[in-house]
């Protein structure tokens, strides 16, 4: 198995190619938002770092969200245009699952007992998820089970229900830039880690990770049927439910 | 190639369209796919760019496979990708130019990104097998009113625009005062054949002698102001009279300055490109004026005018013959210059 992952939900795009021992080699993208620019280019990196060639991928996974529409747009269209032109399956992973999956490791070290990642949208808005971290003794395997399911959240509404269950919980996610002044106001001292820089950021690493496991699951998709998970209605179709749609968003041609 | 024919693939998601098509040698259309989101952007009542690009995303590699099976090829008898890149609204473009790149890189095909609008001009080579430049063209669409001297293939060389609305944002603003609705053009034509063009006096603006730009903005107020007025006066509103007048106040300044333009450049032949371009009353009076001096008027066939997948194909095989390239680094320009 060779896996191409990309990752462009986030500020800097990436990609990595993941075999079946679960080496991975990865290519970052070193301008901020230019996903589409770079998106080939770091793929090709990748793959060469691989020492294999587009020809002998056998899936290619994206990160669908949640996170920067314009950013889940390209590697979602990326990763099934490649599928269907290579022929093979496309294995759709979510960025919030992903960044959990990343921490896991340093949240165990730190004797966190709940995972978070954070993704700031906005006006005290976050797409978020938690998850507990379980350790087995006998196996010596860290994993993940949910407990927020991912979602909408406002940080207030995310951070009450984290502070009911008493445990060390583990922030990640760009939300921490945004909101950490309000993270240290609402929960004890001591009760929460936030991720280092090295490792808050989404990365094709992580995702990569999980695609190993979703292939080895049978967890495929042909590629029209890769997804994109926005999390959020658009403005419009918010505003037409509401029957609030405004001439502001109502445009003409152009 | 197949059966010894250049075989391009032409992809264009600029705005409210997941286009794609394969055409042979620049000129013969072998497929042309087209998936319109018209009935989904009626309910908003305008296109709505989030929403446009969600669904350009969901449709853009159903409508590829629709394109290369409907030509009877495959993506290994492809010569060359062309994909609109500007201009256009940003998320709708990149949708095309993601998946234009990654059919170029995993199929290791040549790519090239297109100048919508150079696209539309090109719809004219599909329609018109003898067609080569030099030639005057009118690109009048929903974001543009262009009068382009087009010396070669590659050329064009802008000499008049609006100032302001494009013709088609016009015809899309007045047909909502006056209640016709969402798409606006094609609404205010079926509606001006019924009308009288004389019944109301819609001011033509010329600008300055000798220009080539256009003014279309204030027709809107002009259409509001009579609808005022006539509400207030207790009079009824005849809708067909409204379209008919504003439509020919439109098309007269266009048809004027387009054949003013190819006088002064020399030109034997106008070539109309863009959605306004399937307007009846335009088409009808620039032949005629036109004629009066021995010009000739091609235009495509109203689905070639529309945004399609052909007419970027065919744009891409010129630019392709005389030399370009495009990297993997091609960006999506929203506010591409003509
Ligand atoms: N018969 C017609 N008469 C007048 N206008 C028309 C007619 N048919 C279509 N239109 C107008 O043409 C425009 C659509 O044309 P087109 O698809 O070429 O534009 P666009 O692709 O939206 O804009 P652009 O190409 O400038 O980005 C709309 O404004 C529509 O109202
Ligand atoms: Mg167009």
């Amino acid at each position: 198995m060779n896996i191409l992952a990309l990752e462009t939900t986030g500020r800097y795009g990436s990609a990595a190619v993941i075999n079946d021992e679960g080496m991975v080699w990865c290519a970052d993208s070193v301008n901020e938002m230019n996903h589409l620019t770079d998106i080939i280019s770091i793929s090709d990196k990748a793959i060469s770092l691989a020492g294999i060639t587009k020809k002998d991928l056998t899936h290619v996974a994206a990160s669908v969200g949640p996170g920067s529409f314009t950013g889940i747009r390209i590697g979602v269209t990326t990763a099934r245009t490649l599928g269907q032109a290579l022929g093979i399956p496309c294995i759709g992973v979510s960025s919030l699952e992903a960044m959990a999956y990343r921490v896991l490791e340093d949240a165990s070290r730190n004797n966190a007992d709940i995972v978070v990642p954070i993704i700031n949208a906005r006006r005290h808005q976050t797409y978020a998820g938690s998850w507990n971290v379980i350790f087995a003794m006998d196996a010596g395997i860290l994993s993940l089970t949910e407990l927020h399911e991912e979602k909408q959240y406002m940080i207030e509404e995310l951070l009450g229900q984290l502070k009911e269950t008493g445990s060390v919980i583990y922030f990640t996610g760009d939300g921490i830039d945004a909101y950490e002044s309000i993270i240290r106001e609402t929960l004890p001292q001591g009760s929460y880690i936030l991720a280092g820089e090295d490792l808050r950021y989404q990365h094709a690493g992580a995702v990569a990770e999980r695609a190993l496991k979703y292939a080895r699951a049978g967890r495929t998709v042909a590629y029209d049927d890769l997804m994109p998970e926005y999390m959020r209605l658009a403005e419009a179709e918010m505003r037409l439910k509401e029957g609030t749609l405004s001439d502001k968003i109502r445009r003409t041609i152009k | 190639m197949k059966h010894d024919k250049h075989l391009t693939l032409g992809i264009e998601t600029s705005c409210d369209e997941t286009a794609v098509s394969v055409v042979a040698d620049g000129r013969e259309v072998l497929s042309n796919i087209i998936s319109s989101q018209i009935s989904i952007h009626t309910e908003f009542g305008g296109v709505v760019p989030e929403i446009a690009s969600r669904r350009h995303l969901e449709n853009i590699n159903d409508v590829i496979d629709a394109a290369l099976s409907e030509a009877d090829v495959t993506l290994e008898d492809i010569d060359l990708i062309g994909v609109t890149y500007g201009p256009g609204l940003v998320g709708a473009l990149l949708i095309g130019v993601a998946a234009a790149k990654s059919l170029a890189y995993a199929c290791d095909i040549p790519l090239i990104g297109v100048n919508h609008m150079h696209g539309h001009i090109a719809a004219n080579y599909l329609e018109h097998p003898d067609l080569e430049p030099p030639f005057m063209a009118l690109v009048v669409s929903g974001g543009h009113t262009n009068i382009v001297n087009v010396p070669d293939y590659n050329r064009c060389e802008k000499i008049g625009g609006t100032r302001d609305d494009a013709a088609g944002e016009a015809f899309d603003k007045v047909a909502r005062v006056i209640g016709l609705g969402y798409p606006g053009g094609p609404k205010v034509d079926k509606a001006a054949r019924e009308g009288n063009r004389d019944a109301i006096d819609f001011k033509r603006v010329y600008l300055e002698p000798g220009s080539y730009d256009f003014s279309f903005s204030g027709l809107k107020t002009q259409a509001l102001n009579y609808l005022n007025t006539e509400k207030q006066a207790g009079r009824e509103i005849n809708v067909n009279d409204v379209a008919a007048s504003f439509q020919e106040a439109v098309v007269e300044v266009i048809a004027d300055k387009a054949v003013n333009a190819a006088l002064e450049f020399g030109q034997k032949r106008i070539v109309l490109a863009g959605g306004v371009a399937s307007n009846t009353r335009l088409r009808e009076l620039i032949s005629e004026k036109a004629a009066a001096h021995g010009i000739d008027v091609l235009r495509p066939s109203p689905i070639l005018c529309t945004d399609n997948g052909a007419m970027i194909a065919s744009a891409a095989y010129y630019a392709y013959r005389a030399g370009e390239r495009s990297g993997y680094d091609l960006d999506a320009v929203p506010g591409l210059e003509f």
